[in-house]
């Protein structure tokens, strides 16, 4: 082909985002650019370490590349915002929502890269040995969080996190040395772990953020006409897309729970609801002073997403 | 063949060229890897590689029972340990023809429960068990054979840093393989003895009385490596801890029982610390070169097209796993036993994933074939070794000496082969 | 003060294991320092000349020959950690100005990158040295340690 791509993520390639998310992708680029565009597919970290995959867009390592944020804290404040609980009700239309609002931003928290596409999870719950109702019944949990934002949530509710990688969750559970997780639905039972948990939290509990970057280079080098055909694969639209194969996955496994007799599911009344927002909004004031230290003004970008999320029906 | 695969084996080409011209293998492969990986994709992309990735190898969480492990196994040696298991392991054996070679063998066998590496595991017992052997009248061919096969035994009986190694390039559960080297060692540890009975039983001294009491007051003073044995596989084996946090606290038993025996000083211990570090560090450069060159495989999808061209073949899975195995038996006459594992096992992986092997079982195998290596000519590391500590008996003296266990080696491999469940059986109780 | 490095890690991850609630960081910072022994070891080795390399061919040339063999090979190490060196400090660059943090207390991570960094510099002085001495016919490269005869090193058997 014309343009050789290099595409570089760090999931196994069996993953539901390969085969549902990336490959439709790609092979429409290919089909829409008649065959000019072509990209490889490199999975599982072959290219460099996940945490590094924005540097290697900014580099030019690969070209395309899949990045969660989160995992360099602090350094992209502002996408940071989507982490804090309790925000958006699920990861399609929430995927169009977060790219539209971002999209804003992209330019000045991202300037080495293109930001394509929003790729949320569908939000991950709360799981746990004993039933977790109310904020007050975290305290003194060991929790396995799902990144640094859930982290110092945990600790805010008077429990503690333990730091292991998700396939080695399982064993801290199983071992007593954590009692409970965040994690989203189905990767419950990927990992095992629907054996050790029982008790699920059934409210939308958080999101992550994943997002696919171009490397500016690379999309510059581009004749007009190709530029075309990527910016049409790389709106809100296509973020919904290429979210849901993902989206759907996860939440069939909150559908196989319902039906389990093994598995209670606990729906918060508005009550509980309310109690939660408000434990969670010292995470909110802080983002707010993190923001604010880079210069950016936190109330205008925080209204402008909660707008957003409303405009496209999923606020929470 | 396309523009990618001539720089792939232009790469090969200049990475076993800098390798024979004395280059460390890690600075070799990295320097390749940046150099393949710029040719293909570009000079700043290439030098970005050398800013991220050597900085996360060696902070990686899940490599640094690397230091921990290599530490246990110096200061055991330095607090005595391995000659503790010599005279305990001859006081229960010596009514047996032969008795100061079986307890060469056990005592290996004991040391490397503690001690994560072969030549470390030859280089100690070889101090304390060859002047006792010569003393006897054994004759010095199975005298420094038995060594230098007992020491094999290091990268096999948990814990093992090869194995670890292993454990974190393929992504399997260092616990599980851990475990999975316990009853192959067992193994090995009979099957040597009965080495020793068959091929060399005529010429060794016949046994001497036997002295329960002597026998029981030297169990006295081995209890501390039995404990040690004991807390590490146990704690894995349970579950309660991960192996990085088994190491460390490993390491810190050690120390405390060998300041406890007065066998350790401030002096011994800082000793020690370099040496386990110095020693990490050689471990280290060659991770560091291994990721490099591994963009740089990856990029030209090398790993992918050997698979192709090795299912190809149409050799059936045996026949394909046979290819890979005497692969590793000649690489073995040049190349140390670890660099082997971190260059060959990513290229080779794929393949053996594809074609339906366990990737536990796989380790075990895998490990088995480079510790042949070890005391295989003309590169034999534990050769080496014994033959720098004891200068008067010449290689092709140990070589021969050593013989017997390699033909048992071969034997033993072709029996795990043939019956998996031998390694599988106990980490499959841990599911 | 390399051993006292190792003992300090050690004892971070003893007590990681000996507290049911972690230390906050010790994750973190464990996995930092240790890559600062490194890369401060890398010196001391790049000065010791006991990398894993192949010797066998080395130890077959006249002696003359395998001087500048070793010289050459030591070179080539040389060239790899100015590199290293250089690259890796744009590295420790990026993280102090975008403020990356640990993950719980988000302590700034920058200094021990620094501390990082500065061993893979003196292992540039400490490697040139080496090739200056074997240049100039003093000394040689050590046949490397395979896994360890660090044991034997360090024995007093
Ligand atoms: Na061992
Ligand atoms: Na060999």
């Amino acid at each position: 082909a014309e343009v050789e791509w290099r595409l570089s993520h760090w999931l196994p390639a069996t993953h539901p985002i390969q085969p549902q998310g990336i490959e439709p992708w790609a092979e429409s680029i290919k089909e829409a650019s008649g065959g000019r565009i072509n990209i490889t597919i490199f999975p599982a970290q072959q290219l460099g370490a996940a945490p590094d995959h924005y540097d290697m867009a900014r580099d030019g390592i690969a070209d395309v590349t899949y990045v969660n944020p989160g995992y360099q804290a602090g350094r992209f404040p502002i996408a940071s915002l989507i982490e804090i609980p309790f925000q958006v009700t699920n990861a399609t239309d929430g995927a169009a929502a977060m790219h539209e609002w971002y999209a804003q931003y992209a330019e000045k928290e991202m300037p080495d890269v293109k930001v394509c596409m929003m790729n949320p999870h569908d939000p991950g719950a709360f799981h746990s040995k004993t039933p977790i109702h109310v904020p007050a019944d975290v305290s003194g949990m060991n929790v396995r969080p799902a990144n640094a934002t859930i982290a110092r949530f945990v600790s805010l509710l008077g429990g503690s996190s333990v730091q292991v990688s998700a396939p080695e969750a399982r064993e801290a559970l199983s071992k007593g040395v954590a009692d409970a997780m965040t994690f989203p639905w189905n990767s419950v039972y990927l990992f095992g772990i629907d054996q050790i948990l029982h008790q699920h939290l059934d409210m939308p509990f958080y999101a992550s953020l994943q997002t696919l970057l171009i490397s500016k280079a690379s999309y510059e080098a581009l004749p007009d006409d190709l530029k075309t055909v990527i910016d049409d694969h790389c709106t809100p639209e296509w973020s919904k897309t290429f979210s849901t194969g993902w989206a759907d996955w996860e939440a069939a496994g909150r559908q196989k729970m319902i039906d389990s007799p093994d598995h209670t599911l606990y729906e918060p009344t508005d009550d509980e609801i309310a109690l939660w927002r408000e434990a969670a909004a010292p995470l909110l004031d802080s983002w707010k002073k993190d923001v604010t230290a880079k210069g950016y003004d936190a109330d205008a970008i925080y209204q402008s997403y909660m707008d957003t999320l409303e405009k496209y029906g999923v606020k929470y | 063949m396309s523009e990618s695969d001539f720089v792939a084996l232009g790469g090969f080409v200049a990475l076993f060229a800098l390798m024979a011209l004395r280059v460390p293998i890690g600075i070799a492969m990295g320097l390749v890897g940046v150099g393949g990986f710029g040719a293909i994709v570009g000079w700043k992309p290439a030098l970005a590689q050398l800013a991220s990735s050597p900085i996360r190898t060696i902070t990686d969480y899940n490599l640094s029972l690397i230091p921990f492990f290599i530490l246990m196994g110096v200061l055991a040696t330095n607090s005595g340990m391995s000659r503790e298991l010599f005279r305990s392991g001859h006081a229960w054996l010596k009514p047996f023809r032969g008795g100061l070679a079986l307890s060469t063998i056990t005592a290996c066998a004991g040391f490397a429960a503690i001690c994560g590496s072969s030549v470390a595991t030859a280089a100690t017992m070889t101090k304390i068990a060859l002047p006792e052997m010569r003393r006897f009248g054994y004759p010095d061919n199975v005298a420094t054979g038995v060594v230098a096969a007992g020491g094999t035994l290091g990268i096999l009986i948990p814990p093992s840093v090869v194995l670890a190694v292993y454990g974190y390039i393929t992504e399997t559960d260092v616990g599980q393989l851990f475990i999975a080297g316990v009853v192959p060692g067992l193994l090995a540890v009979l099957m040597y003895m009965l080495t020793v009975r068959i091929a060399y039983g005529r010429v060794l001294p016949g046994g001497e009385k036997f002295d329960l009491r002597e026998a029981l007051v030297s169990m006295k003073k081995v209890w501390a490596v039995g404990l040690l044995f004991v807390s590490i596989i146990g704690v894995i084996y349970l579950g309660i801890a991960t192996p990085t946090e088994a190491a460390a606290v490993g390491a810190l038993l050690t120390g405390i029982i060998g300041v406890a025996r007065g066998r350790l000083g401030r002096r011994e211990i800082i000793a020690s610390c370099t040496e386990a570090l110095r020693t990490s560090v050689s471990i280290y450069t060659i991770l560091i070169g291994a990721m490099l060159f591994g963009y740089f495989l990856a990029i030209t999808q090398t790993p992918q097209k050997i698979t192709a061209f090795l299912v190809g073949l149409d050799m059936g899975a045996y026949g394909t796993l046979a290819i890979i195995l005497v692969f590793f038996l000649v690489m073995g006459c040049i190349l140390d036993a670890m660099a082997m594992i971190i260059l060959l096992v990513p290229i080779v992986f794929p393949v053996i994933s594809q074609l339906g092997f366990d990737p536990i079982w796989f380790g075990i195998i895998i490990v088995m074939t480079v510790e042949l290596g070890l005391i295989t000519p003309p590169v034999g590391m534990n050769v080496f070794v014994i033959n720098t500590i004891a200068r008067d008996v010449s290689l092709p003296t140990i070589f021969g000496g050593v013989l017997p266990f390699v033909i048992t080696d071969v034997v033993r491999l072709i029996l795990l082969i043939l019956f998996p469940a031998i390694v599988m059986m106990l980490p499959m109780t841990m599911k | 003060m390399l051993a006292a490095l190792t003992v300090v890690i050690v004892a971070s991850a003893i007590g990681r294991y000996g507290f049911s609630t972690p230390i906050p960081d010790a994750f973190d910072y464990s996995r930092l320092l240790i890559g600062a022994a490194i890369t401060w070891g890398l010196a001391s080795v790049g000065f010791r000349g006991s990398h894993i390399k192949v010797d066998l061919f080395a130890l077959m040339m006249p002696p003359r020959a395998r001087r500048w063999v070793d010289v050459f090979a030591w070179c080539v190490l040389l060239f790899f950690t100015v590199l290293l060196c250089w690259k890796m400090f744009g590295r420790v660059e990026t993280t102090m100005m975008n403020g990356e943090g640990t993950s719980d207390l988000r302590m700034p991570v920058w200094p021990v990158m620094l501390l990082i960094w500065s061993g893979v510099a003196a292992a540039i002085l400490t490697t040139t040295a080496k090739i200056v001495l074997m240049a100039m016919g003093y000394g040689s490269l050590e046949e490397h340690e395979s896994i360890d005869d660090a044991a034997e090193g360090a024995s007093h058997e």
